[in-house]
């Protein structure tokens, strides 16, 4: 469901060749939650019904609510349905309504409201769909305004009444909200050109008195999320850091009372909104903005134990790590361009694992960055671009810190920044930048991975058995060629708690009829002696030829070196690091130490309360070049020490 | 003529089973009484009539339950107890004065064949031997109780202040070994590998971090390698020590030893001398049990359908990777295991 994100840049794309688009198709699925997704493609069509049938009822609203409405609230209204129309042109069929991309959207949406003041008029209007939607879903059922205001009313007072309320209208009401909070990020990120149009249109209108208005009901989307009856507890976290964001870039933005103003991003007391937007014709600003105060009250306690819990109890071996958790991250800076701003959503989420699809992720939204930047007056294009893109990389990395394979991407492009020539128009500079990065994944990703799997099809014969460990695209890539080429081989798939990523393996494996075996990393002993040959990914090859990978990798290359079964190491030459390590311990990344945790019954439940006791969640660990046997790159199978070599040579292989 | 298990064993068979029973010591114990209510039971008339009810009650235990070796264990104790007792007596009416042969000299030793132990005649009526007997049990059973406890003594000689220790899965011995280890050292770190799926190890940090002084850090069993640079000692239980100074551990146990290995430090095995089993087992397969899979993966999860998923109970470390046994009786190496089940056991009754 989440995976959304990574599909995003695809849509947006330019129109690529057929190659990197079998190149994304395959990187793809790399998500886990992709197959949720592909399991509930019938959500996109139930949503797209549910819109059809709420136009019909939208125009009844109208109908029925025009006497109490203003002029200039119709115009603003048909304003915003004009866009709205465009924006459902520009959408792409393939659009999951799914909770985790209507926080990305919405994340974004506020960053482009931000970052460009005409575009913060046009989403604001659209947003005042949301609430005319829902009232005309309540209108339709009978339910007066005076109900609704009590159950407003009792939402403020912070009452649990959400079963109560949760009627079958309301569930559809917030239906329709999402998709026109998604519809309108869509029109307000796809079109840039056309958004532009529309708000030239819009700089007739007089619009200003109602803005803080529509702004103040932004929130009312997220809201209504809460009440949705069924969610599972991921999912209400994330609704939950979506209201977060949501707050946070409402209260960014209420201090402009014409859309106009500049967006410096200074909050004011929040009180001071909702009483500007009283004055407002509609009855719905009032209790929407009212209701977001509420909210913050009630998910901030909820958070903040956890927060300080972070901080204490950390395990003292570790205490060099930072742990990339602060919520505030997700606050938008107005400098930071859409494209990043959900990547790093999607980083920090994990939404986008494993060191291939983050460097293709960051390189879709690099072009995108590209695409869009205007180098400011009196400025030399690649310097500017240059400073620019190098704030979206320090986001990023405060998100999460950079995979080896993105640093590396990030050099290369810069190395390409400085040498554009200078007396070029910069539509072509911004061409030429879009075909690097274009090249670069074909190259280093793509065909990387054949050349890869080419070394490795010689290796694969009848009666293997190959053991791997969580979860590789390359391997992944490579089982399927050797399945294509009809060879009798099965694989073992080790995994490890608690990111369980071999499970995804597992699924993709499957789909493709490769008889498969799974257990957990502890078992490794127990099915090591079947395997003839291990297969392992890496998310780094470092200078001393040591192999820093997902953990448990360390043991699962141990186990096989005292078997004497022959560990290949999977990796392409774009994630080869000058960097040096003798342990896991100098430098790593932790996660979520509550992952550890298992369930309701499980005794870690509460740690934090529980003395000095600390669950520790490592992501990578190193292997010594002693226990790999060899190195598969796209070069050449390589023993590990060979890496300073190809480090060395490597501006002259690829491209 | 087909043996017909008693029916106090047929009550511990079903409550290991049902899990009602858990926990070596706990069916050691329980072993324990029921031969202790054989011998006391009129229906032996002399020692070989005893060994043979042993040996029945023995096979039925082994075949209801292949994995607990201590019910064997136990039953190899009393055959030697039998034997023993028996000798003794025997040798008090037959050469009273003659103490030679009760005391071994070493020409003794060498001259001694075979053919003189295989003489004795144990179907003899013997008085006073079941008084015996139960004199001598009493032993063995204050043996079995205080074992834990000889054990923890020894954690003093073993852990000094601010190491850091890895331990694995959840075993009673180590949980008190580290408890008076914390109670006499200060800054003590303790690293548990969770042992997925069952996740025993949460309880071991759950129930060790009510101490003071100590930092407990539970970890997944993918980190042990990442952790083993950083750690001093590793100490771990074990299900049984085998003849050959191998162990039959927790699944996990050998990764771990190979970590501990790669990185030089010691291992050390807490085993009470009830866990010594005579048998040599190298195959994984052979001692292994499989367990259930739910755990690890979810049953209608979709590629749960078609992949064969297991999830093995145990692992067989070699002697090569355990630095050190501590036993009730003291520390061994387990080079030395061999002598030590010599002692334990009869040489006749390691098959039984």
């Amino acid at each position: 469901m989440v995976l959304m994100g990574e599909q995003v840049p695809q849509t947006v794309g330019k129109p690529a060749k057929n190659k990197q688009k079998k190149q994304r198709q395959r990187n793809r699925p790399r998500n886990k939650r992709n197959r949720l997704e592909d399991n509930s493609l019938t959500t996109p069509e139930t949503s797209t019904t549910d819109s059809a049938s709420a136009m019909p009822g939208e125009n009844s609203v109208r109908d029925a609510g025009a006497p109490e409405k203003t002029r200039e609230q119709v115009m603003a209204e048909r304003e915003a349905k004009k866009l709205a129309k465009q924006a459902k042109k520009q959408k792409t069929p393939n659009t999951a309504a799914s909770p985790a991309t209507t926080i990305i959207t919405e994340v974004e949406q506020t960053t482009i409201t931000t970052k460009l003041t005409t575009t913060t008029t046009t989403t604001a209007k659209e947003k005042l769909e949301l609430p005319s939607v829902v009232t005309a879903n309540k209108e339709n059922n009978n339910i007066t305004q005076q109900q609704t205001n009590v159950v407003q009313a009792n939402l403020e007072n912070g009452n649990d009444v959400e079963a109560a309320e949760k009627s079958r209208d309301q569930i559809k009401a917030d239906r329709e909200a999402k998709k026109a909070a998604k519809q309108a990020a869509k029109a307000g990120k796809a079109s840039g050109v056309k958004v532009e149009a529309a708000t030239q249109q819009l700089a007739n209108l007089k619009v200003s008195d109602k803005t803080p208005a529509a702004i103040a009901t932004a929130p009312s989307a997220p809201e209504a999320h809460e009440k949705k009856p069924a969610l599972s507890k991921a999912e209400r976290r994330a609704i939950q850091e979506a209201q977060r964001a949501a707050k946070a870039q409402g209260l960014t933005k209420k201090p402009q009372p014409g859309g106009k103003a500049p967006p410096t991003g200074k909050a004011p007391p929040a009180g001071k909104a909702p009483s500007a937007a009283a004055t407002s014709p509609s009855k719905d600003p009032k209790r929407e903005s009212a209701s977001p105060t509420k909210t913050t009250t009630s998910s901030s306690p909820s958070k903040s134990p956890q927060a300080t819990s972070h901080s204490e109890c950390r395990v003292k071996l570790f205490n060099h790590l930072v742990c990339a958790k602060g919520d505030s991250l997700f606050i938008n800076d107005p400098l930071v361009h859409p494209a990043i701003a959900r990547l790093g959503v999607q980083y920090a989420k994990r939404t986008v694992v494993g060191s291939n699809a983050r460097c293709i992720a960051f390189l879709h939204a690099l072009r995108q960055v590209v695409q869009d930047f205007e180098t400011p007056a009196k400025k030399e294009f690649g310097r500017s671009l240059d400073a620019a893109v190098k704030h979206h990389v320090d986001h990023l990395h405060k998100c999460r810190p950079l995979a080896v394979s993105v640093s590396n991407a990030y050099k290369q492009f810069k190395n390409q920044l400085t040498q554009l020539p200078t007396d070029t128009p910069e539509t072509e500079l911004k061409e030429l930048l879009g075909h690097f990065i274009d090249t670069y994944i074909e190259n280093q990703i793509g065909k990387a991975a054949q050349a890869i799997s080419g070394f490795l099809q010689e290796k694969i014969t009848d009666g293997d058995v190959i053991l791997t460990f969580a979860c590789s695209s390359l391997i992944q890539f490579i089982c399927e060629e050797a399945k294509r080429r009809q060879v009798a081989f099965r694989v073992i798939v080790v995994d490890s708690r608690p990111g369980c990523e071999g499970q995804e393996m597992l699924r993709r494996l499957h789909a493709t009829g490769i008889p498969c075996t799974y257990v957990l990393i502890n078992a490794v002993g127990y099915v090591m002696a079947e395997a003839t040959k291990v297969l392992l990914g890496a998310h780094a090859l470092l200078a001393n030829g040591y192999v820093m990978a997902r953990t448990g990798t360390a043991q699962v290359a141990l186990v096989a070196n005292a078997h004497n079964v022959p560990v290949l190491v999977c990796c392409e030459t774009h994630k080869f690091s000058e960097r040096f390590q003798t342990d896991a311990i100098v430098y790593n990344e932790l996660s979520d130490p509550n992952q550890l945790v298992r369930g309701e019954k499980c005794q870690l439940n509460n740690w934090a309360a529980k003395g000095k006791l600390m669950p520790l969640n490592l992501n990578y660990d190193i292997t010594p070049p002693e226990l790999v046997s060899a190195v598969v790159t796209e070069v050449a199978i390589l023993p590990c020490t060979s890496v300073p070599v190809i480090l060395r040579i490597k501006p002259d292989i690829g491209y | 003529m087909k043996e017909q298990p008693l029916k106090e064993v047929t009550q511990l068979i079903h409550a290991i089973k049902v899990g009602l029973v858990e926990g070596s010591y706990s069916i050691t114990n329980k072993t324990l009484d029921i031969f202790k209510y054989i011998i006391m039971s009129k229906s032996w008339q002399n020692a070989d009539a005893l060994m043979q009810i042993v040996r029945a009650q023995c096979r039925i235990l082994q075949a209801a339950l292949p994995q607990e070796t201590v019910t064997s264990n136990i039953a190899r104790r009393i055959l030697k107890l039998t034997r023993e007792e028996f000798d003794l007596l025997q040798a008090k009416v037959q050469h009273f004065a003659d103490d030679s042969q009760a005391s071994l000299s070493l020409h003794k030793l060498v001259t001694q064949t075979s053919e003189s132990n295989v003489s004795v005649d144990y179907s003899v009526p013997q008085k006073g031997l079941r008084e015996a007997l139960l004199d001598h049990l009493q032993e063995v059973e204050t043996e079995l109780e205080t074992s834990s406890e000889n054990i923890c003594v020894q954690a003093e000689e073993h852990i000094h202040s601010s190491e850091i220790i890895l331990t694995l899965g959840h075993s009673r011995s180590v949980e008190n070994f580290l408890k008076r280890a914390i109670k006499k050292r200060q800054f003590l770190t303790i690293i548990v590998a969770e042992c997925a799926p069952a996740s025993r190890g949460h309880n071991l940090a759950a129930s060790l971090a009510g101490e003071k002084n100590v930092e407990i850090i539970v970890i997944p069993d993918a980190a042990i390698f990442a952790m083993m640079s950083r750690v001093n000692k590793v100490i771990i239980g074990t299900h049984s020590v085998l003849a050959n100074g191998g162990l039959r551990a927790a699944c996990g146990a050998y990764t771990v030893a190979l970590a501990a290995k790669h990185y030089s430090v010691p291992v050390i095995v807490l085993a009470p001398m009830y866990k010594l089993s005579p048998l040599h087992l190298c195959e994984q397969d052979a001692f292994n049990m499989v367990g259930c899979a739910e755990d690890v993966i979810p049953y209608d999860s979709i590629p749960a359908r078609e992949a064969k998923v297991y999830s093995p109970m145990f692992d067989y470390v070699p002697p090569e990777l355990v630095t050190l046994f501590i036993s009730n009786t003291g520390g061994h190496a387990p080079s030395y295991v061999y002598r030590l089940l010599t002692e334990l056991y009869h040489p006749e009754d390691l098959e039984i």
